[in-house]
């Protein structure tokens, strides 16, 4: 187990930029997990993470050493490919031990025949075996050890790469979408038994997806990226409830967060064109934009601070998702309700809408978060 | 049925051409010269016991034969005893004609002997060739190296090189080299094969990268990709190109003719076939076309039983 610390990694795949500048400290057993859209640069991180690709700039160190030049075998790490990446030659405790085998065995004792008889060959294969048996049973696939890739289902498969990987005991573990090649029920299932993997080992888990409710229900960190960048990197609270970007709070969080644009007019602040009660400090913007989470949003009769009409209707059993129009139709807006309230929203009719200005984010017309006037604002509908 | 059964007429006519040979050499196989002079018999021969005129004719009896068996016969003059030892030998060489050519084919020249020489330099060839096309292929498909592109380039032009445009230079390099007459002439013109290069470079193309990087992380080397990973997932198309190498250097006449010319050990099994080749006093067919069965005999059989995934291997099926 080590701590990981990348550098203003930067990579670039012939004349396209797809890591500009990384920069990611990873404590000792700590889960981050690397999410955004595909494209954005994050299974490339990965990559250079496990030595697989060279940065064109920057440094990678594993508890505290520079393997930058290192090649992936001599890195000492484990890794989860989305497609599994089986032997498909070799059967299921053949491909659970080849990690162990590559690593403790030499050249001759890897031999077949002769590898048997060579001094101390007998007792590496015996650790080899207990290890190999430890981690099936960890991941309950005793009973597939002589089968073949081929014979198994996606499930299976993917608890056999997983027990490829934590035979050893590796710097870390890496795992790219691990769990997108399952159906969505697998999944979930998958996704806790990840989470406890983690507790249990202690270890240090780098988690790639593009699954948002993969990485909040995971990680003790989430870094989003975007663009090869790292938007923002912190826990799962701080990245749905605090988002520095505009893209961070667009990408984490469904149904999507609402972005009103929102305009200053002297001093004060409107919303198509309707005056919102806040006073702005002066010097800020003209445009900027309104992040509302959908449960932010409610229904209200008096003095609603939107009005709309009623588009689609969703109901999930414990909770009700209803996109509102607004604007005369031209902006759309979703709200959570109870389901007590569902007797409000029905199709067409006109509903109003207000939210808590504390809970409200504003960002401005490049997408920066604007703390600074939110808390001025905050302050001044108190004083209003 | 009515759409198709002139597709099935194409093939059955193209199946006919293809056969006719097979079924000349191994119907001449049986038959008896005769036979084979006159053209009848049907496809095995009427098989009655025929008389080998080489054989009696080496065997005639000389004046002390004469004399030693005259006391077998007593009482007789030497021209009876002399036809009565004829009639001995008649006897003796009178066989049937499949086992007249037959054993022709084994004894009249070292057959055994060719056979294996076939089996060495064959083996050989092929051997040293996935030894070297499973790397440059591994290379070629996989790696990502300054000139790659030209490289494989290379590869495909030296396709286009037909072995004849280059023997004679060959020879010469193999004649400096004092290397005529060896089985290295026989094996080491052939042993970079860019077909097989080429062929298995398109194989490993089909194979995911993340199996590489998946063999990365498990800690093996570029070499230990090649020979563990790659090659056991590789083994259809190998088996396609093993039976085009096999083939190719097991029924070669051409380069064996050229650089094996004196010494009889190193013949390989088509070189056999000039034993029977008889120049001035006609061609011994019967036992030529035994030979030539036998020759061709184990690499049908190979083929049938490795019909299925050489099949697979050709059309490239790939992983999954």
């Amino acid at each position: 187990m080590a701590d990981l610390q990348i550098t203003s990694v930067t990579k670039r795949f012939g004349e396209t930029p797809v890591l500009n500048g990384v920069t990611l400290d990873i404590a000792d057993s700590e889960f981050v997990s690397l999410v955004g859209p595909s494209g954005c640069g994050k299974s490339t991180l990965l990559r250079v993470i496990a030595g697989l690709e060279t940065p064109d700039s920057g440094a990678v160190s594993i508890g505290g050493a520079n393997v930058t030049t290192t090649r992936a075998a001599d890195r000492n790490l484990s890794m989860v490919f989305q497609s599994y990446a089986l032997y498909p030659h070799l059967t299921v405790a053949e491909n659970i031990a080849v990690p162990l085998r590559m690593r403790q065995l030499t050249h001759l004792q890897r031999m077949p025949l002769i590898g048997g008889l060579l001094p101390g060959a007998r007792g590496h294969r015996q650790s080899i075996a207990a290890a190999v048996n430890a981690a099936t049973e960890m991941l309950e696939i005793k009973s597939l050890l002589d089968r073949k890739p081929g014979q198994l289902s996606g499930g299976q498969r993917q608890r056999v790469a997983l027990a490829r990987a934590l035979v050893r005991d590796p710097a870390a573990f890496l795992l790219d979408e691990p769990l997108s090649n399952l159906d969505a029920k697998l999944r979930v299932q998958t996704r806790a038994e990840i989470a406890e993997l983690h507790r249990r080992l202690n270890a240090t888990f780098i988690y790639v997806t593009h699954d948002q409710v993969e990485a909040m229900t995971m990680s003790d960190r989430i870094a989003v990226m975007m663009g090869g960048e790292i938007l923002q990197c912190a826990t799962p609270e701080v990245i749905y409830e605090d988002p520095d970007d505009i893209r961070v709070a667009e990408f984490i969080g469904s149904p999507k967060i609402n972005i009103l644009p929102i305009e200053r007019v002297g001093h004060q602040l409107q919303i198509f064109g309707r005056p919102l009660e806040w006073r702005l400090p002066p010097g800020s913007p003209q445009i900027m934009q309104l992040g509302l989470r959908p449960e932010m949003v409610h229904l209200t009769k008096r003095t609603p601070r939107l009005r709309g009409r009623v588009a689609h209707v969703e109901n999930l059993g414990a909770e009700v998702f209803a996109h509102v129009m607004v604007d005369d139709g031209a902006m759309r807006v979703t709200l959570r309700a109870s389901p007590a309230e569902q007797s409000m929203l029905v199709l067409g009719a006109e509903v109003g809408l207000g939210f808590n200005t504390r809970a409200a984010m504003i960002f401005d017309a490049d997408g920066k978060r604007l703390r600074k006037i939110e808390t001025m604002v905050g302050t001044a509908v108190e004083v209003a | 049925m009515t759409r198709e059964w002139w597709k099935h007429l194409v093939l059955v006519l193209g199946a006919i051409v293809v056969l006719a040979p097979f079924y000349m050499m191994v119907s001449y196989s049986f038959k008896s010269p005769g036979e084979i002079d006159r053209g009848e018999g049907g496809f095995f021969g009427r098989q009655e016991t025929m008389i080998d005129p080489r054989c009696v004719a080496l065997r005639q009896p000389g004046r002390a034969e004469i004399e030693d068996a005259s006391s077998r016969f007593p009482g007789q003059d030497d021209a009876d005893v002399q036809a009565a030892l004829l009639a001995e030998t008649e006897n003796d060489c009178s066989m049937r004609p499949v086992v007249f050519n037959y054993t022709k084919a084994f004894t009249e020249a070292p057959l055994l002997r060719y056979l294996l020489n076939g089996v060495i330099v064959t083996v050989s060839i092929f051997l040293i060739q996935v030894v070297v096309a499973l790397p440059a292929a591994y290379a070629l498909a996989k790696l990502r190296f300054w000139g790659r592109e030209t490289v494989f380039g290379l590869v495909l032009f030296c396709l286009l090189i037909p072995v004849h445009a280059i023997a004679l230079p060959l020879y010469i390099m193999l004649a400096k080299l004092g290397l005529t007459n060896t089985y290295a002439a026989l094996i080491v013109p052939w042993t970079i094969s860019v077909f097989g290069i080429f062929l298995m470079r398109q194989f490993f193309m089909t194979v995911p990268d993340d199996l590489i990087d998946a063999a990365r992380m498990d800690g093996m080397s570029e070499f230990a990709i090649v020979w563990r990973v790659m090659l056991p997932t590789a083994i259809p198309a190998l088996l396609a190109f093993a039976i085009f190498s096999i083939v190719a250097h097991w029924n070669d006449y051409f380069w064996p003719r050229i650089v094996v010319t004196g010494n009889r050990d190193l013949f390989t099994p088509p070189l056999g076939l000039r034993e029977f080749k008889g120049d001035g006093d006609g061609s011994f067919f019967g036992p030529m076309m035994a030979t030539a069965t036998v020759i061709v005999t184990p690499l049908i059989v190979v083929f049938l039983i490795a019909q299925r995934r050489f099949v697979e291997g050709i059309t490239l099926s790939g992983m999954k």
